[in-house]
């Protein structure tokens, strides 16, 4: 009966493996920040989160030329570009040469009653003439007059220039052999726009490929190529992450491997030591892809921890079951065991309900992972190995040192417990200033890149398009009006210095209102003749030159307007479509991108805009910080809940005060002193390390709790004692491995987790109740 | 004392040199010179431009002002108000109630324009040679400064620039287009005391 019953167990098991081979094939790794963002965003976060994939910010590539003189730099910038722009990958590549501006000058000159913000009846009243026509007369003579000299006829009251001063920063990069370069270094600039979506890593990752390919093929060894930006980064963090998991996986596994093997000595028990951390692997993957669709980077390096806490449900079954066997251990060790894994079970699953994907993630798959663990302990041990590990290893020698340890760490219980009430002062001092990780602590994107993208910033003029004002209404005629009425309100301010100026949509493609208001504002061919003849009289432009100027305008008075369509088939549509999302509801969203903004002008453009409906002042970076902020509140009050949950639990199971007392003591003092630690060293707090605090509670649980056991048997168990420092060291080592780990989030929970993990074996040994040594088992 | 030919040589050398200094042209290094001595000041101006397709050349007027070493600022106020003030790497031009910023070596074309004003008022060579191959001709009483760009892509614009002036006094900018058209500008500085209460 027996027989059937462990068939069954390996046949199910072996099920289950299957299935997650299968659902684990399919799984996507994700490793953008979004999982970072909350879940169910309101709609002021809904765009935060569309820009932060699609918008024109998340499709910038920087590249910077180094090396080499000025002019092969130039050379090298003038070639690339045109390379780039042949590859059809870009929608844009600017160096500043001015060459390729032809085709959207001509435009903006042949739609320019449509689009010129001067167009008004005054302008083309005789006076208003006489005086638009002597202001772009006064630019001739001069270096500048070499550009309008030619369309003089034809656009005499200079509404291209209108349109093109309306249009060009006031930042400019540096010009030099006619391209741009940096102020402060020796280095070509390049601004790209990628065809492709920000979030598609795939394609961000090869329009990067194609940057450097097309710059080897430039055969100029003297320079080199730099890029940044924010598809740069994202590829770059998912290649590291990638490779990271990859090392950790593998240094850990040979790592825990050849630990076990000393430890046991023999091969099959090894192996069997690793089902339960297999088995846990699997089922957090499999769970988290079913419950989220992709399983994040961060997650999955999380997971590879798992192996450091699965790894001790079969480290206590092999050690312990060697005397009594299966049944045995069954009885005595595994409503411990259980007991355990509620506790842990109960600080994770405080996560489940965070309102933050990345932090439901972890808690999910830690969940399902120590569950399916334990089980796999439960179930499948017992079939495969009925009595343990049958190896010597080093066990005596661990019973050894674990009850020199015991008789040690009770005699430190009043230096420990000074320690933890120094931290708890400490903490209190330090107050909620300890807490503050943010969401850069998270990016493993390092500090030479962080610095090399600024410096490209300040060179092209461009800033991180983190501050903007969106516009949503039901359709695209009502987002456009309410655009030029916020456009409207800003340019006081940019008259004022408070902005340095901003991009709107509604200027290339203006509310159907605006354009008719302009076509109706020009006069028919007789009577503009008859203004113009007036305007001119005495002056150095005779009228007679300026017939083109008549047919112009009445061919102005019926061209039609422009709309989405007409835009989509310009030499300008993709500007138009970076700052204006149309939805599939018709609805439209535009969004005018605020440029350098003096401190404390988002104030004033909020005031500006306060009674404007359906209009929004968002800036990005205080945005995602408060949303961080917000997730770590949330992600405190949960831990502090779960915390509470375990205290409950275990109240409830153990019955006893002081017995409550000396398993909780033991827990709370090594999160103190972990925290305190931590807190004493300068390492900014974030929701990671307060992970890594869960953790360390879910594998003290265990700890305190076999003291417990082995404190209610009556005796010292050596074979207990030498299985929890197994458990331990190997815990220690696999979080050590993640202390190192070159990405932030990893690095905060391993350093954690391993001093933690270390503390509460050894604050359960010091707490736990004085035994009288006993015989060896 | 005399006591070698050697020496003799070298007498007769430094003769010689002094001799062909005291009747050698009025150079560069002088007008900067004196030019540099100059901290600032103000002064008014009459521009006339020749275009060609116009009917008559466009006048202008107004004042320009100086501080050294960098800021300028010339101020129309016939036919129109408008202001166009340089300092630093920025130039800010006022029409119409508004006002725009353009970093200088953002447009080299303008920066070499500038770069020819700022130079010579604040005898600042190094300024002028980074555009230009500059020449002087004259005497210190009455100089002009040739300025040819040495840049293609300025020379496509700008084909000289030709100052004139008096002592450390700049007093006419004439400026001759690539394709023809030129502007001339006769400058008469503010008087010293008038200009000494305005520097107050």
């Amino acid at each position: 009966m027996i027989e059937r019953r462990g068939a069954r167990v390996l046949a199910l098991w072996l099920l289950f493996l299957a299935i997650a081979a299968l659902a684990i094939g399919r799984t996507r790794l994700d490793t953008s920040l979004s999982a970072f963002l909350p879940k169910s965003p309101d709609a002021e976060q809904r765009i935060l989160i569309e820009q932060l994939a699609s918008g024109i910010a998340a499709r910038s590539l920087l590249i910077g030329i180094e090396g080499g003189s000025a002019a092969q730099r130039a050379a090298a910038s003038r070639a690339l570009a045109a390379r780039l722009i042949e590859s059809g990958l870009f929608e844009q590549v600017q160096n500043g040469a001015s060459d390729g501006f032809e085709a959207a000058g001509r435009w903006l000159f042949e739609h320019r009653y449509l689009l010129s913000p001067s167009v008004a009846p005054e302008r083309y009243t005789i006076a208003g003439l006489r005086d638009a026509i002597d202001e772009t007369l006064s630019l001739l003579g001069t270096p500048a007059g070499g550009a309008i000299k030619p369309s003089l006829a034809s656009d005499p009251t200079g509404e291209t220039l209108a349109i093109a001063e309306a249009l060009i920063p006031a930042g400019a990069p540096r010009n030099e052999d006619g391209v741009w370069v940096s102020r402060s270094h020796p280095r070509a600039l390049l601004l790209a726009s990628t065809r492709a979506a920000g979030g598609d890593l795939d394609a961000q990752a090869t329009a990067i490929a194609r940057v450097r390919s097309e710059f080897q093929a430039l055969a100029a060894p003297e320079l080199r190529v730099v890029l940044s930006g924010p598809a740069v980064f994202s590829v770059q963090s998912r290649a590291q992450i990638q490779a990271e998991i990859r090392r950790l996986a593998l240094a850990g596994g040979v790592l825990i491997s050849l630990l076990l093997w000393f430890a046991f000595a023999s091969l099959p028990a090894l192996l069997v030591a690793l089902l339960p951390v297999l088995t846990g692997i699997a089922a957090g993957v499999v769970a988290v892809s079913f419950s989220f669709g992709s399983v994040h980077g961060i997650t999955l390096g999380f997971g590879s921890t798992l192996i450091g806490e699965s790894v001790d449900y079969a480290i206590y079954y092999l050690i312990q079951a060697r005397g009594g066997g299966a049944a045995h251990w069954l009885r005595h060790s595994w409503p411990t065991v259980r007991l355990g894994l509620l506790t842990s079970v109960c600080g994770f699953a405080a996560l489940l309900f965070s309102g933050f994907p990345g932090l439901a993630q972890l808690g999910l798959f830690s969940f399902a992972g120590l569950v399916a663990a334990a089980l796999a302990t439960r179930y499948l041990l017992p079939v495969l190995t009925p009595h343990g590990a049958s190896g010597a290893g080093v066990r005596q020698q661990l019973a050894r040192v674990a009850t020199g340890a015991m008789g040690v760490m009770p005699k430190l219980r009043y230096a420990v417990l000074a320690l933890g009430a120094l931290c708890v002062g400490w903490l209190v001092w330090q107050g909620a200033a300890v807490w503050r990780g943010d969401l850069a602590s998270l990016s493993p994107v390092p500090e030479a890149a962080i610095k090399l993208d600024a410096e490209l910033r300040a060179d092209l003029s461009v800033g991180d398009a983190s501050t903007f004002v969106v516009v949503q209404q039901g359709d695209l005629e009502a987002t456009l009006r309410s655009a030029e009425t916020v456009s409207a309100r800003l340019d006081p301010l940019v008259e004022q210095g408070v902005l340095g100026g901003y991009d709107t949509p509604a200027r290339l493609l203006p509310s159907r209102a605006t354009q008719e208001r302009r076509i109706a504002s020009l006069p028919g061919a007789r009577e503009l003749a008859e203004r113009v003849e007036q305007a001119t009289a005495g002056g150095p432009l005779r009228a007679e030159r300026l017939g083109p100027f008549v047919e112009a305008v009445e061919a102005a008075r019926k061209q039609a307007p422009l709309d989405a369509a007409s835009i989509a088939t310009s030499p300008l549509a993709s500007i138009v479509d970076a700052l204006l999302l149309r939805r599939t509801d018709g609805s439209a969203a535009a969004l005018i991108a605020l440029q350098s903004a003096a401190p404390g002008a988002l104030a004033r453009v909020r005031d500006a805009l306060r009674d404007v409906p359906n209009v929004r002042v968002i800036d990005v970076r205080h945005e995602l910080q408060r949303l961080y902020a917000h997730y770590l509140r949330e992600a405190l009050l949960q831990a502090l809940l779960g915390a509470c949950a375990v205290v409950v639990l275990l109240a409830f199971r153990l019955r006893s005060l002081p017995r409550l007392m000396s398993v909780c003591l033991p827990l709370a003092l090594a999160v103190l002193l972990t925290l305190g630690g931590l807190a004493a060293a300068g390492a900014p707090l974030g929701i990671l390390h307060l992970v890594g605090l869960l953790l360390v509670v879910a594998l003290g649980s265990n700890y305190v709790l076999f003291f417990d056991q082995l404190h209610r048997a009556g005796r010292t168990d050596h074979d207990t004692l030498a299985s929890l420092l197994l458990a331990n060291v190997t815990t220690v080592v696999s979080f050590g491995l993640l202390a190192v780990s070159a990405i932030p989030s990893l690095s905060s929970i391993g350093r954690t987790v391993a001093p933690g993990a270390l503390l509460a074996l050894l604050l359960a040994a010091a707490f736990a109740a004085p035994r009288k040594p006993a015989t060896s088992a | 004392m005399i006591r070698s030919r050697t020496d003799r040589a070298l007498l007769v050398a430094l003769a010689l040199a002094a001799a062909s200094g005291a009747a050698r042209a009025f150079e560069l290094g002088e007008l900067m010179r004196l030019l540099g001595a100059n901290r600032g000041g103000s002064a008014t101006y009459d521009e006339q431009r020749y275009v060609q397709g116009l009917d008559a050349p466009l006048h202008s007027s107004g004042t320009l002002s100086y501080t050294a070493p960098d800021r300028f600022t010339r101020h129309m106020e016939q036919p129109r108000a408008e202001t166009v003030s340089v300092a630093g790497n920025t130039l800010t031009l006022t029409k119409n109630g508004k006002t725009r910023n353009v970093a200088l070596d953002s447009v080299p074309e303008m920066g070499a324009i500038v770069a020819a004003m700022r130079g010579t008022l604040s005898g600042d060579a190094g300024a002028l040679e980074r555009w230009f191959r500059p020449q002087v001709e004259g005497s210190a009483e009455r100089w002009s400064l040739v300025l040819v760009p040495s840049e293609e892509r300025i020379a496509a614009r700008v084909a000289t620039i030709l100052i004139g002036g008096r002592h450390g006094e700049v007093r006419r900018v004439e400026v001759r287009l690539a394709d023809g058209d030129r502007s001339v500008m006769e400058i008469e500085p503010l008087a010293a005391a008038k200009r000494a209460s305005v520097a107050r």
